[in-house]
């Protein structure tokens, strides 16, 4: 190849690599930088962002509509949950909001979180959480006491009643695991720094970061769900796999 | 070298007049009558494994802290039973395989012997004279349900600790003897700790001796009936055609054992069962979701959340609600399981003896009715899981409860009658050159007069 | 070897080179997985070599075997009961020691029932009672006291009474809700002060811990079989099969803030049973 060839295609390469770390790093949103005080311009962002996505349903001041709860005085961390699990916008307001890839930014992100604090200060800020910190038994016996009873023993999920989910815990971060423990989003009950201190909480974050992967030395773990699927293989695998041998080997007269 | 074997057990136990009959003893090749064999090795498979879990097991509630190799659970407190099945299941060389065959084989076990025993109740095989073989058969998938429960309970971990309280509060729940019944059967009120040893000696030793025993005698009523067969051409009531048991049938059977092995060895190593790590120890003041028991118990769980929150409460006392979900509507049922041969023998007025089996279409009545029980037997076993069928399917659970209250009722009454009439049409339109079977009498003028029996 | 052996042959060579591997695995440290499928290659391949030679190889025979009445000859039944009559006569001809000897076997149930009896204690008042007294602290699962004001409102901590931290009877949910909402039975009134209420976690349905809390809509929900509470009503069922509400424990706040009981649940906890009025 001639040097000019070999000068574009390394430039193409760089450059491909470089978008596609962007567009990665786009779609993932990375997590919030540690609190800082909002300058204006990120305040009158988010104001224009909230009046375009937000006002709507919950009103030109955050006070509430018919269609959504009051946002003001929520705090920083119930804000930036909502929007960085893409749970909000919710097209729907009767419907419950659910995790979904967010289509915000970071920017976009602290830009709206910043407006609504900036109206009304006060509710839990965005936690600080260290998962490296935090004892991964110490953690266990958290969330085998707290969590599990809703989110299931792997944090699988679970139905909680009235059409309540509570959700599969694999794809959360650990900034969102701490901020809903801090907050309690609906129907969660929240656990603020005198249930649940710092040290639980990074021990916490550290075990439900941990259940993304679980050893699972056993084979195939059947999402977790128990006795139900076991039954399922035992008679759809196991049992159906003993009947087709049995015809094989015996008469039907 | 066998042949010598013979002659000198001959010698000694005079076997050879036995041997001479018994290896060509005729065994009938149909695939449906191998159900009970393949419960029967399923069941050896769970008498090695088992052993090898003793081995390893201390059925002790008192505490220890967990040093092995299982991260999550290091330095906490925990039962010494649930320790002893950890260390089993990560620290001793093929201990999680053996563990997870003998589960998998208790799954496939009850379910060979409930897929045995419909077979034997359409085909009508419990008529006279196997009667007894069929109230042994009860005792043997009672005894299974039994041996399984307080097996998958010893490990004495959140899941099944659970299923253990539950269990408590049902025996609390019997009027009048109901809190003695727990009391002495727990040892204590719940928690006790002398429960996990008593669990033990009831799994390993006392069900075990008594499901050796019922399945011996299940086993030797066959031999020496012999076994019933379906009708065919050259057959009659009073021959049964088949394998010799030597070398045909023994080796047909013994491959068959193979086969059942081979495919609990499958599952116990590429499907996760129990992960009992992951539950953590059993602690009273917690609980997990979705909580259910393994499927066989099912069908108690399920009627335990459809019924609705009825309870007598009079007189300075109460009968509470889950005594009729868990104890009365089921020992009603098996009680009139257990009776069927006789509850059909008074019903029809048939006390003949069979040798020949009945198709589903020959005794629709009977089909009938088997379709129904079987039918709510599903749907409770279904309800035992409705939170996980909510959550699958994005329904409310009170909307599935609801729901399945109504169907549970409805759907066996349909399925039954729908069966009846299938089975009555099908038998009918092939006229009487089906299943049909004569009674014949010397009539009141001497002469004889055949009537035609519905099964 | 003839071309109808050759399978076989080739199924029993697949189960030694099976249980060899099983083998190499084992001693190589072992791993669950290649453990379960190569000892079901080494018996599934042998299992189906002795079928396939059941089926292919051995000559097909079909043998009759005649069925005899089960009933016994009619002299053989004369003499068997005969033979039990005679026994019987001795215990109906002589009455008195017939009526005796019925007795002492009938006094000798009385003796099997000595080791049942020992099996367990007797159930007495235990069921009515747990640790909770008049004045004791309120203590989190760590084992500290809980203060007025240490709960937000919608949380929920499990609590026990001091100095029986974990007691599975005395296990107790505290909720911190808006004071507003509190619809309690009458006699009530004091029991929950600042928006505290506490009940028994112990499901009065089959026992299971009531560990699912609905925060927005005050429910608590049991996942054992659904059985559901409403917190501002004092906890009471509404929906599935639970006929009682979860028994209160009152509370008070005493000088230091702290949370203390001040008796008692309001009801037996747990599940019902006979003796419950």
């Amino acid at each position: 190849m001639s040097p000019r060839a070999v000068t574009v295609a390394a430039v193409m390469l760089v450059v491909g690599a470089a978008l596609m770390t962007a567009a990665r790093s786009r779609a993932q949103t990375p997590p919030p930088p540690s609190p800082a005080s909002a300058s204006s311009a990120e305040v009158r962002r988010g104001a224009d962002l909230y009046a375009l996505h937000c006002a709507s349903c919950h009103g030109a001041a955050a006070q509430g509509t018919a269609d959504g709860a009051p946002v003001l005085g929520a705090g920083a961390a119930a804000l930036d949950f909502v929007l960085s699990t893409g749970r909000m916008p919710l097209a729907d307001p009767r419907q419950p909001m659910v995790r979904h890839r967010s289509e915000w930014s970071r920017r976009d992100i602290d830009a709206i979180v910043a407006f609504v604090v900036s109206l009304a200060p006060g509710g839990p800020p965005i936690p600080a959480v260290h998962p490296e910190g935090g004892d991964l038994a110490h953690g266990r016996q958290i969330f085998a006491a707290n969590c599990a009873p809703c989110h299931g023993t792997a944090g699988q999920g679970a139905a909680v009643g009235e059409g309540a989910d509570a959700p599969d815990l694999h794809d959360a971060r650990p900034v969102e695991i701490a901020e809903a423990v801090r907050i309690g989003p609906d129907p969660m009950p929240a656990f603020d720094a005198a249930i649940i201190g710092q040290h639980d909480l990074d021990s916490l974050v550290r075990y439900v970061v941990f259940l993304r992967t679980p050893p699972d030395p056993g084979g195939f773990a059947l999402g977790h769900l128990g006795p139900v699927a076991e039954g399922f293989i035992a008679w759809c695998v196991g049992f159906a796999g003993l009947v087709v041998i049995i015809r094989l080997i015996g008469t039907t007269t | 070298m066998i042949r010598r074997l013979v002659l000198w057990l001959d010698d000694r136990l005079g076997a050879a007049s036995f041997a001479r009959k018994a290896l060509r003893k005729a065994f009938p090749d149909h695939w449906a009558f191998m159900l009970g064999e393949v419960a029967l090795y399923a069941y050896i498979a769970l008498l090695v494994t088992g052993v090898f879990l003793t081995f390893f097991f201390t059925a002790s509630g008192q505490d220890v802290v967990y040093q092995g190799s299982y991260a999550p659970l290091r330095g906490e407190r925990m039962p010494a039973a649930y320790a002893s099945v950890l260390r089993l299941s990560f620290d001793i060389g093929a201990g999680l395989v053996m563990r997870q065959m003998h589960h998998w084989a208790a799954l496939v076990f009850v379910a060979a012997i409930a897929a045995h025993a419909v077979r034997v109740f359409f085909t009508g095989a419990f008529r006279r004279p196997r009667e007894i073989n069929w109230l042994i058969g009860t005792g043997l998938l009672l005894l299974a349900m039994a041996a399984g429960f307080t097996g998958y309970s010893l490990p004495d971990d959140l899941l099944s600790g659970t299923g253990i309280r539950i269990a408590y509060s049902v025996l609390l729940s019997i009027p009048v003897v109901g809190t003695w019944a727990a009391f002495l059967f727990f040892g204590g009120e719940f928690p006790a700790p002398i429960t996990i040893g008593r669990l033990l000696a009831l799994h390993i030793m006392l069900l075990q001796g008594l499901l050796l025993a019922a399945l011996g005698l299940h086993l030797a009523i066959i031999w020496h009936q012999k076994h019933t067969q379906f009708r065919a051409p050259g057959r009659t009531e009073n021959t049964v055609v088949g394998s010799p048991l030597w070398p045909n049938y023994a080796m047909k059977s013994a491959g068959l054992g193979l086969a059942v092995f081979a495919v609990l060895a499958a599952l116990g190593g590429l499907f996760q069962i129990n992960p009992v790590w992951l539950y953590g120890p059993y602690d009273p003041t917690t609980v997990s979701s979705p909580a259910q028991p393994d499927w066989y118990i099912g069908w108690l769980e399920g009627a335990l959340r459809l019924m609705p929150n009825w309870e007598l409460r009079g007189f300075g006392h109460t009968i509470p609600e889950p005594f009729f979900p868990g104890v009365l509507v089921p020992g009603l049922l098996i009680t009139i399981y257990a009776l069927w041969p006789f509850i059909e023998q008074r019903v029809t007025g048939n006390r003949e003896v069979h040798h020949f089996l009945d198709r589903a279409r020959d005794a629709p009545r009977r089909s009938g009715v088997g379709a129904g029980a079987l039918t709510f037997m599903v749907l409770l076993t279904l309800a035992g899981s409705n939170d996980v069928m909510a959550r699958f399917f994005g329904v409310p659970v009170e909307t599935v409860t609801r729901l399945l209250r109504g169907v549970v009722l409805i759907a066996p009454l349909v399925a039954g009658w729908v069966t009846y009439v299938v089975c009555r049409e099908l038998k009918a339109a092939e006229g009487h050159s089906g299943a049909a079977w004569h009674l014949v009498r010397r009539g009141p003028g001497g002469g004889y007069v055949a009537e035609d029996k519905e099964t | 070897m003839r071309p109808v052996e050759r399978p076989i042959a080739a199924m029993l060579v697949l189960s030694i080179c099976g249980s060899l591997a099983l083998a190499a695995v084992y001693a190589a440290g072992g791993q669950p997985q290649l453990e379960g499928v190569l000892l079901a290659v080494s018996l599934g391949a042998l299992g189906a070599a002795v079928i396939a030679w059941a089926l292919r190889l051995l000559p097909q025979e079909s043998v009759t075997d005649v069925r005899e009445p089960e009933p016994s000859p009619p002299a053989v039944r004369a003499a068997a009961t005969s033979a039990l009559e005679r026994g019987e006569e001795q215990l109906t001809g002589r009455r008195t020691l017939g009526r005796l000897l019925l007795g002492a076997l009938a006094a000798l149930v009385l003796v099997v029932f000595f080791p049942i009896r020992s099996l367990g204690p007797r159930p007495g008042r235990s069921m009515f009672h747990t640790e909770w007294q008049p004045g004791t602290y309120v203590i989190d699962g760590s084992g500290r006291r809980v203060r007025d004001g240490q709960l937000a409102v919608d949380s929920v901590i499990t609590v026990f009474p001091e100095g029986h931290g974990g007691s599975p009877v005395s296990q107790a949910l505290l909720i911190r809700i808006d004071p507003a909402l509190l619809r309690l039975p009458p006699g009530r009134e004091t029991w929950a002060p600042n928006g505290h209420v506490a009940f028994s976690k112990i499901c009065t349905h089959a026992g299971c811990p009531v560990g699912l809390y609905r925060a927005a809509a005050h429910q608590l929900l049991c996942p054992c079989h659904q059985s559901t509470f409403d917190v501002t009503l004092g906890a009471a069922p509404i929906f599935g099969p639970t006929t009682r509400a979860l028994p209160q424990l009152p509370l008070r706040i005493d000088a230091d803030g702290y949370l203390r009981a001040t008796g008692d649940f309001s009801a037996p906890v747990g599940p019902g049973f006979w003796e419950l009025s």
